[in-house]
């Protein structure tokens, strides 16, 4: 999976979380300063990515130890979720 | 289906066996399940990969998850001082690092469901600060510390979490601990008696009600304190 369908697909989760209320941007926060999802919403955006996970053969693992770093974390921003989705996939 | 941890013996034994009496649909987890009567799949909860592989394969059943009781356990009752390195390890790496594996690692299919209840086992020794327990109070300290903070992580969710603190019950757990010794205990009780594990699994059954449905981040000593 490349960047751009791996950003294709974060953005539609994230979409469908917030039932189309927010316009998205690359950069948004999604967690620290003002983020983007709050807490619920973040879990449900990673239950929604673990199922398409499954759908393209992989498996994508939430649970790091970077994981709610704010300068580390794949959910720093929607584009580095997209980038550690992406290269979850590749690492399959 | 209900999940119960160290579902081969104990405890987890009696609890798994209550529930299926019950009419429950129960997988076992043990770190052997040879002689195991019930349906069970083998996983060390003290070992982050093996939980990991348990809960792929309860996924891929594709059932929804009542429940998810964490029964594992290991006990040693002795002075801080008298204990020697490798039983603090294990301690702590099984009562407290595999419950927290547990629910770390199941959590997500309830939170898929919007439903459902962790039940997690400390004892009654946390509570009255016994004397000669004090590695084991502080590994089951932090599963009451780790339950009371997940019950509200998970709250949004409709999934509950609570403990149960068992006093002194005639299990393996419990070799070479003698009556005397067991009379001193339950006698800091509230109700100062021995209580069975048929008494555990009654309050098992109590949690797991949709009566209870207001609880959650609870510690429920046995006896009381």
């Amino acid at each position: 999976m490349n960047i751009n369908q791996a950003k294709e697909i974060v953005i539609s989760a994230i979409n469908d979380a917030l039932e189309g209320k927010a316009e998205i941007s690359e950069q948004m926060q999604l967690i620290g300063g003002q983020p983007l999802l709050d807490s619920l919403k973040l879990v449900e955006v990673c239950l929604a990515l673990e199922d398409l996970a499954d759908e393209h053969g992989f498996e994508f693992d939430w649970t790091s130890e970077a994981a709610m770093s704010k300068s580390r974390s794949m959910f720093r921003s929607v584009v580095a979720l997209a980038e550690e989705f992406a290269s979850q996939s590749e690492a399959k | 289906m209900i999940i119960v941890t160290g579902a081969s013996r104990g405890l987890g034994q009696a609890i798994a066996e209550r529930l299926i009496e019950k009419g429950e649909d129960v997988i076992g987890l043990a770190r052997s399940v040879s002689g195991i009567s019930i349906h069970a799949i083998e996983c060390d909860v003290s070992d982050y990969t093996s939980v990991k592989n348990a809960s792929r394969e309860i996924k891929r059943m594709k059932k929804p998850v009542k429940a998810f009781i964490n029964a594992a356990g290991v006990a040693s009752m002795n002075m801080a001082v008298t204990t020697d390195e490798s039983t603090v390890q294990r301690l702590i790496q099984t009562n407290l690092v595999g419950t927290i594996y547990c629910c770390q690692l199941f959590a997500p299919i309830m939170l898929r469901q919007k439903h459902g209840s962790f039940i997690n086992f400390s004892t009654i020794a946390v509570a009255l600060s016994l004397k000669g327990e004090s590695v084991y109070a502080a590994s089951k300290a932090g599963v009451e510390s780790f339950s009371r903070t997940f019950a509200r992580e998970m709250a949004d969710f409709n999934v509950r979490v609570n403990c149960i603190a068992p006093g002194p019950i005639r299990t393996d757990l419990l070799r070479g601990i003698t009556d005397t010794q067991i009379e001193k205990i339950t006698s800091q009780q509230v109700i100062p008696k021995q209580f069975q594990k048929s008494d555990v699994c009654d309050l098992v059954e109590l949690l797991l009600d949709e009566k209870a449905a207001s609880l959650s981040g609870q510690v429920l000593n046995l006896g009381g304190v």
